[in-house]
């Protein structure tokens, strides 16, 4: 049988999150009752997704723009990704690893190149 | 650490050439656009012929790269040859295919159709001569990529499209299968590296390291199109523009063929007994459905596509043997595999009507025998080899593959390859049949006969390779594939 009381941190844990978040939640709910500030409207009871409304059609069009940007920040918010790693193991990686971070970042300088030479940066 | 490092360049550079060749003419497509698309081709071929030549500096006793990341030896320069060579012959039909390609389209040659081509090659590359799980998957997704991309290139025609969507969904779903197999693997082997994996294996070969193995492989069988893991390929193959469908009839074939065999040799190699059961069941499923289900097929894409199917299983059963003879056999498949697939692609991308249209309805190809003899001949060659009839050069390497299951003892399973060949022979002959026997129907179409001097080089050139003259050709390839497999098995 293990041990069950190894897992007691993760249960205090888990009591002050559980407690903490629903404090946040009904905290201002029980705060703005009292104040006289509890003035609901159909925009303010809607569910905040993205700006788009939640509850429709998931296939409906958006601009095809929307999709580019996305994808060129996923590819500039993983190189960020891999830089962090990179700096705090620098002491141990050496001049090759210095090397290969800079081939791989002159790599996505080129990318970055061909993405704006072909206009994937204009949103015109 | 220095010399290291530069030894480790040196053993990859054919990958290195490529992929400095892919940036150089990215950046030259983007400043001067598809006008230079014909020069960017020219400098893509330049750089794939390059790179094979590059390969000859391989040490002839192999060496490993980067601290056992990759290995360069007989058996991932037989592949790098044969991959570059159907790369190149990729690029070189592209051109007209597009420019005349016109229903929905530009009729226009990107300039960006050759860097990807190139960059998959750099993928393919990569995942020949993979020893280590992260080598393998890094190969296999940069071939991937730039996979979906070309199948959905004419982006304007809607089967292009779903080709590309449907690639690109099921391809990630094999890549996650994969990745699963592989997290396992290195769960429970400590090791991504392949020899790590085989020790691992040799000394307990436990549950989780089990569906490690199948995982793997189901997603490997996924990459050569092997039954039950095969939906995506007719409808790819029918989707996607004839020069890419060509492309991905031969390159990837032989990469991923490559690599799990070598998967299956270095990381699986003490479990031969386990992993042989599912290979022999993938081998007989390929076969067996790849004949059947072609029978019915209208389009001839789609029947090269059951055909490529029929084809991987052949080359499977080699690999069954799980023996140096098999493997030996499993690539000399590959190579006359990649020459007749090429050939009959290349024929089929001449079959245009008069407008310029090209036409894949096996239907409508009725009466081209007197419109077109020699292009008729040249496909019945292919078809001929293709079923692995005798004096075709086609014939051989099942002969191989056969022979080597024989010897390992797997006498049922070349029996049912053996007719399920029959099978096979029955629809490549009903094309011959419908070509050059049939009366052409009212609307057939008004074949044009033009032709383009390479092209039409190419087809004789494959055509000869496949012929019996091809025979002649059995000491050099014996000897190749011989020290490929001797490679694995050092």
């Amino acid at each position: 049988m293990t041990d069950l009381s190894q897992y007691l941190p993760i249960l205090i844990f888990l009591g002050i999150a559980v407690g903490l978040s629903a404090l946040f939640v009904f905290l201002p709910m029980g705060v703005s009752r009292l104040t006289g500030t509890h003035n609901p409207d159909a925009a303010k009871l809607s569910e905040y997704e993205c700006g788009f409304p939640a509850f429709e059609d998931s296939r409906s069009q958006f601009d095809v723009r929307f999709y580019l940007v996305a994808i060129l920040f996923i590819i500039f918010d993983l190189e960020a990704a891999f830089l962090f790693p990179w700096a705090v193991s620098l002491q141990d990686i050496g001049w090759a690893g210095w090397t290969t971070m800079m081939v791989f970042l002159a790599e996505l300088a080129l990318g970055l190149v061909y993405a704006w030479k072909k206009g994937a940066l204009d949103w015109e | 650490m220095n010399h290291d490092m530069s030894a480790s360049l040196l053993l990859v550079a054919p990958e290195l050439t490529l992929t400095l060749a892919g940036l150089a003419l990215l950046i030259w497509a983007a400043f001067f656009g598809d006008r230079h698309a014909t020069g960017i081709s020219i400098a893509a071929v330049a750089a794939l012929v390059g790179a094979g030549a590059l390969t000859s500096l391989a040490p002839a006793a192999g060496g490993n790269a980067f601290d056992g990341l990759a290995r360069v030896d007989a058996f991932s320069t037989f592949a790098h040859v044969l991959i570059y060579f159907a790369a190149a012959v990729a690029i070189i039909i592209a051109p007209r295919f597009f420019r005349a390609h016109t229903p929905g389209g530009h009729g226009l040659m990107r300039a960006e159709y050759p860097i990807l081509i190139v960059f998959a090659a750099v993928g393919m590359g990569m995942m020949v001569s993979a020893t280590d799980l992260m080598t393998l998957y890094v190969g296999l997704e940069m071939n991937s990529l730039a996979a979906y991309v070309l199948a959905s290139f004419i982006r304007t025609d809607t089967r292009s499209a779903e080709a590309g969507l449907k690639y690109f969904v099921l391809g990630a779903l094999a890549s996650g299968i994969l990745l699963y197999g592989m997290s396992l693997l290195y769960g429970f082997s400590g090791t991504t590296n392949f020899a790590g994996i085989a020790a691992a294996m040799g000394a307990d070969f436990s549950g989780g390291l089990v569906f490690g193995l199948v995982f793997v492989l189901a997603g490997l069988a996924f990459k050569i199109s092997a039954v039950p893991f095969h939906m995506w390929t007719p409808d790819v193959y029918e989707g996607a523009p004839t020069p890419v469908t060509a492309f991905f009839a031969s390159a990837p074939k032989v990469a991923a063929m490559a690599l799990t065999v070598r998967v299956c040799i270095e990381a699986f190699g003490p479990t031969t007994l386990d992993w042989q059961q599912i290979i022999i069941f993938l081998a007989l499923a390929s076969t067996i459905l790849g004949a059947v289900g072609a029978i019915g097929q209208r389009n001839i894409k789609r029947l090269l596509a059951y055909s490529s199917i029929n084809n991987v299983g052949f080359a499977l059963i080699g690999l069954a043997a799980g023996s140096e003879a098999g493997v030996a056999a499993t690539m000399s498949y590959m190579a006359v595999y990649v020459v007749m697939t090429l050939g009959s692609f290349l024929c089929i991308l001449q079959l245009r009507d008069a407008g310029g249209a090209y036409v894949e309805d096996i239907a409508r190809m009725a009466g081209l025998g007197k419109a077109r003899p020699w292009l008729v001949g040249a496909i019945a060659l292919f078809m001929f080899s293709l079923a692995g009839i005798p004096p075709l050069f086609g014939f051989w390497p099942k002969f191989l593959v056969f022979d080597a299951a024989v010897r390992a003892g797997l006498l049922p399973l070349a029996i049912i390859g053996a007719l399920s060949s029959v099978i096979s022979a029955f629809y490549y002959l009903k094309v011959i049949k419908t070509m050059a026997f049939d009366e052409a129907p009212a609307d057939a179409p008004q074949w044009t006969a033009e032709g383009n001097a390479v092209e039409t080089g190419l087809i004789g050139f494959t055509a000869t390779a496949i012929s019996p003259l091809g025979y002649l050709a059995i000491a050099p390839l014996a000897y190749l594939s011989g020290n490929a497999a001797l490679a694995l098995f050092r």
